[in-house]
Formats: structure tokens, sequence, C-alpha cells
């Protein structure tokens, strides 16, 4: 792979220099300990934009970008931007939806993305599994007194 | 002595039924999550955390050391039977285990690596038992510049080491670093980098960004490279046991490892990795059957796997002795002790010697009920492989919910899941060694605030940070380690430039 992923140091200095940003409102110096609050900030903030410059340097350069292994992935697979967009659907989902209609309802609704992002495509079948499951765990783990919030809050609003 | 006798004591509170039961879920549910694949030992502590936060820390801890011992075991099986290593401390398994799988000697791997594990993480849990307490004596003596280095150097190792680029690894840690200033300055109760937002303020969520990073990461890569083959493997033929001359072979290659793991992986920039090519290479050399490496050589996995184990009892000593997490792994246990209000290192002996004491106790007994479980139990292990995987990475999914919205019922922690999932795949993507970045976030304050005390003691003197010999020792090592193989990359560059 060849491909010149310019935006990776752009963003990475861009973060940098947010970072410095917020960091610079803040006081560097401190009477007695030499080093304010804000000069720890700074200092990650600077190295960022630097580590983002030499980046786009050995991009310049041709340097190469290996993909992980990982397991469940085919050698010399092609990528899917359908099934990642599914993926990242499913990701986003509980954004929008976790507060109005609840634990249970956002997790029936990603289980479906995520299994079609895995090319199946009985929804109706994975939505039950997905209900089954959610409203197996949401039971469990309030048990064990993790707070997921309620069945449906719209419900009881 | 004074080992002995808090090891009695930890055996006296490890011991009692309710907490052998703790144990036996611990080694079970990280025996089982580990096996499922995509799901490494780090993953399946991440995803288990939040199940212990409201267990009483003496069981979850005992909880704990049931899930690093299991999840460990899990993911040799899955590197064994289906060539993925987890993690990286598993890839010299994968190499020799999966091809003895292939020829249907996948049960003979999958029994060398469970006695393996347990002969070598006994030895390592009997090293921790008697180092870890004179060392967290000494570390009495630590004064806040010799912290501070140590981390430096924890910091500049772990770049270093891990991944193929220094540049990679750190920005890795560099980000992680900026998510750790994130929130309310500790020591002058000033806001940073919050944009004003309120749930930023205590900064950001530990296990968000680890369950992130981790498990959204993986389902967004794994769901964009998944291809409808099915994993065909035949393990189980070919004998469950072991026949006398595996035996044989092992037993060597068993304490070899376990010599090569337990010390390197002490050390602050230790890890899995070397310990275990150390391992695998030394067994090639001394074998008897150099012509079966490289076609499934059984000392290739025994050697590797107690290797592996024992690095894995080796990376607690510095975790709870100084609390310098040095592998991604220990990233997180150290995250579960934060969950509690609790700080490994010297004073943690003093303070909860209980825990402590309970905890090594229990490394033990897991180990030991890891060996008795999963010896009758790898029949049903491989079954897990057969998951189908769209319920598989929805159940992942489902699972990390359950862990972020659960933390603090917050929208923003469920940005922070979709932003830090996609930084996960770009990670995967390009090839950034992810452990870095978790060093940094739970390593970066308390570096911080090191740093702060030390320079508040001279009255802001740089000069202070090498003011003790070990600061000045430490930070000439770190330094090295940035300073020598940019050097030799340099001198290797300039003699092969010249070429047309």
């Amino acid at each position: 792979m060849t491909e010149r992923p310019w935006w990776i140091a752009a963003g990475l200095a861009g973060w940098g220099a947010i970072v410095l940003w917020k960091a610079a409102e803040l006081p560097q110096f401190d009477r007695y300990a030499g080093i304010g609050p804000g000069m720890f900030p700074s200092i990650v903030g600077g190295v960022l934009i630097v580590l983002g410059l030499m980046l786009a340097w050995q991009i310049h350069r041709g340097v190469r970008f290996e993909e992980q292994e990982a397991e469940d992935v085919a050698e010399g697979h092609a990528v899917s931007y359908r099934a990642l967009g599914l993926a990242a659907a499913a990701c986003a989902l509980p954004m929008l939806t976790m507060k109005p209609l609840g634990f249970v309802v956002t997790c029936v609704g990603c289980f479906v993305l995520v299994a079609a992002a895995f090319k199946s495509r009985s929804h109706v079948l994975n939505a039950a599994i997905g209900l089954v499951f959610s409203l197996i765990c949401w039971w469990l783990f309030r048990k064990l007194g993790v707070q997921l919030g309620g069945l449906l809050p719209i419900a009881e609003m | 002595m004074e080992s002995l006798s808090g090891l009695m004591q930890g055996f006296g509170i490890a011991l009692q039924p309710q907490n052998l039961l703790w144990c036996f879920v611990g080694t079970f549910m990280g025996t089982a999550i580990g096996v499922l694949p995509g799901i490494g030992p780090a993953l399946t502590i991440a995803l288990l955390l939040p199940v212990t936060v409201y267990i009483e820390p003496t069981a979850a801890f005992i909880m704990f050391a049931g899930i690093f011992y299991g999840a460990m075991y899990g993911g040799s099986t899955t590197s064994i039977l289906l060539n993925t290593p987890g993690e990286s401390g598993s890839m010299m398994t994968a190499l020799e285990g999966n091809k003895m799988a292939r020829k249907g000697r996948g049960a003979a791997a999958l029994c060398t690596a469970a006695i393996g594990s347990f002969v070598a993480g006994t030895i390592g849990t009997v090293l921790l038992t008697f180092l870890a307490p004179p060392i967290a004596e000494l570390a009495f003596y630590f004064r806040p510049p010799d912290y501070f280095a140590l981390m430096l150097l924890a910091f500049l190792s772990v770049s270093v080491v891990m991944g193929t680029s220094k540049v990679r690894g750190f920005i890795s840690l560099f980000i992680g670093l900026s998510l750790g200033v994130i929130g309310i300055d500790k020591a002058g109760g000033m806001q940073r980098v919050t944009f004003g937002v309120p749930d930023l303020m205590d900064g950001v969520e530990m296990t968000v960004v680890l369950v992130s990073l981790f498990a959204i990461g993986e389902l967004l890569y794994v769901a964009s490279r998944y291809g409808k083959q099915t994993p065909n493997l035949n393990p189980l033929a070919g004998g469950i046991w072991m026949t006398k001359e595996d035996w044989k072979r092992s037993w060597k290659p068993w304490l070899r490892g376990a010599g090569f793991g337990f010390p390197i992986g002490a050390l602050p920039a230790g890890g899995a990795e070397i310990p275990t090519f150390l391992s695998y290479t030394v067994e090639r050399k001394l074998t008897k059957h150099p012509e079966e490496f490289g076609h499934g050589a059984i000392e290739g996995v025994a050697g590797p796997e107690a290797a592996n184990n024992a690095a894995a009892a080796g990376v607690l000593v510095p975790l709870l002795t100084l609390g310098l997490p040095t592998s991604a792994t220990a990233a997180i246990l150290l995250a579960a002790f934060q969950n509690y209000g609790l700080q490994p290192g010297p004073q943690l002996f003093i303070n909860s010697g209980d825990l402590v004491w309970g905890l090594i106790a229990s490394l033990y007994v897991g180990n030991l009920m890891l060996l008795v479980l999963n010896l009758p139990l790898a029949g049903l292990w491989v079954r897990l492989l057969f998951v189908p995987r769209p319920y598989l990475y929805a159940g992942i999914l489902i699972f990390s919910l359950v862990g972020i919205w659960g933390v603090s019922n917050s929208w923003v922690d469920l940005a922070m899941m979709f932003g830090v999932g996609v930084l996960g795949y770009v990670m995967r993507v390009y090839d950034f060694p992810i452990a870095p970045v978790l060093i940094g976030l739970i390593l970066g304050p308390m570096a911080e605030q090191q740093l702060r005390r030390a320079l508040q003691a001279q009255q802001g003197d740089i000069l202070a940070l090498v003011s003790t010999p070990l600061s000045a020792t430490l930070m000439a090592v770190a330094l090295a380690v940035v300073v020598v193989p940019a050097a030799l990359q340099w001198r290797r560059s300039r003699k092969i430039e010249p070429l047309p």
C-alpha cells in the first residue's frame, strides 16, 4: 500500500494545536513549583504538533503502513465500506437513542446493525435475538448494581 | 519470612468458600471470553471490569486473578487452533502451535500450553511472592524525581519497543498523554482542555477509552474486512493427552521459558514479546529435532507459552510495588485498582495487605483451577470458536455499552466511545500500537504529579530531576533507550544509502 495518509498527520498536528491553544489559557509558571498547570499540556500539545510534522515527513518519504493482523481478518481481503458504515452507524446509534429510548431498545438497534455489517440478512431473527440478549444483560447487570437506566425512559417520563 | 506469613494470611482469605467461588467464576469467564475470537486478554479484562465494580474489593481482585490467567490461556487456545494471536505475547505460540493443530496434534499443543502455563505461572507467582515485598520496601526510599525518571523510562521504552516505528509509538503515547491532561488539574483545581463541558471535569474515563479503543476499534476493523470463511480446524484428532515423548520434550522448555519470562516481564521496559521471542529462538537452537521447527515442534509451543505466562506474573511486580503498568493488561489492572480508589505502590502492601496477599494467593489458586478446568474442558472451549460472527461482534458491542453507559450514564461518554472507536480503527489500519495510548493516559497524570513535586522541593530547579543517584541513572537509561537504537539505525542507513 503506497497510500499517503496526509490527513493523519494533519489531524494529529491539529489536535496538538487545540491542546496547545487550550493550555495557553492557563498559567504556565508557578512561584514555587516552577511549572504551572498549563506547562504539561503545553508540552504535550507542542510535541504532538512536532510528531505530526515528523509523520508528514515520513509520509512524504513514502513510509509504508501495514495493516495490523487481527482474528477473523482474512489475508488479502477487500475493504467493505458498506460494512464499515453499518458498523460505524451501530456505534453512533447510542448517541441518538440511549437517552430517549433507553438501553434495551438501543441495544436491539445496535445488534441488528452489527449483524448486518457482518453480512447476516435475517434482520427479524437478529432483532429477536438482540432483544433477548439485551434484556438479559439489562436485567443481570441491574441486579449487579450497574446503573443502566429504566426499560423505556420515554414511557416513564 | 514476612512474605510467608503474608502469603498464609492471603491463602486464608483466598480459600474462603465464597472467594474460591469468585476465583472460579473469574477463571471460567476469563477463559470463555478470552477464547472468543477477536478478544485478547486486555480486552477480556476491560469488558469484565464493569461487572466487578460493585463487588467488594478483595473478592473483585480475587476474581481478577482468575480472569487474568484465564484470559491468557484463552488467548493461547485461539492462537493454536486458529492461528490468530490475540496479542503479541502469543504470536510465537501460534507459529508452531497452529502447525501442530493442522497435523492433528492440536490437543497435545493445548496440553503442553496449559501445563507449561501452570508451571511457569506458578514459578512466576512464587518469585512475585518473595520479590514484591522487598521491592515495595525499597520503593519507600523512592522520591518524586526517582518516580518521574522511572515513568519517563516506561514511557520511552514502551513507545520504542512496541510497534513497528518509533514515531508511531510516540504518537500513540502522546495521544494518551493528551487525553490524560483533560479534566481538573489535581494540584491547582483549574480546568484543563475541558472545553467547558461539565462531564469532562473528572477527566476522561479510563474504562471508556479502553473499551472503545479495543472493542469498538476491533469491531469496526473486523467488520470492514470480514470474509465469510469458516475456520477449518480439526483440533482434537490425534488424542487428547500428551505422549511420554511430548512430556520429555516439554519440561525443559517450560522451565527455560519461565526463566526468560519473569525477569524480563518485571523490568519497566519488559513486556511479553521479548521473552517469548527469546524462548522460541533458544528452543530452536537447543532442540534435538531441528527439522520439526516450522512444521509443528512441541518445544516451540511449550517454551514461548511458559515465557508468556511467567512474563505476565513478572509484569505484576512493577505494577503492585511501584504502581507502574508496563503492558496493556497491566494498565487495565491499574485502572481497576483506581476504580476502587486504591493506588498500587508501596503503601498498598501496608494499607491493604489483605487485598494484596489475597490477590497473590488467588494467583496460585487460579493457576491450579485453570489447569483443572482446562484439561477436561478443552473440547467445550473449542466449540466457542464457532459462535456465529454476527452475533459475537454484536454481543461485544452490547457488553461495551454496558461498560460505557453503566459508568456514569453520560452522553459525552457515548460520543467518546464513537470517537475513540474510530481512532482505534484508524490505528489498526495504519499500524499504530495501541498499548502506549493506555500507558500515556494512565501514567501521564501520575508522572506530571511527580514532576511537579520534584520541582517544588527544589523551588523549580530543573536539576532536581537528576538530584538522586537513582533518578540520574534512570534518566541516563531512558536517554539510552531512545538514542542507542536511533544511532544504530542511522549508522545502518548510512551504510546502505551510498548504493545507487
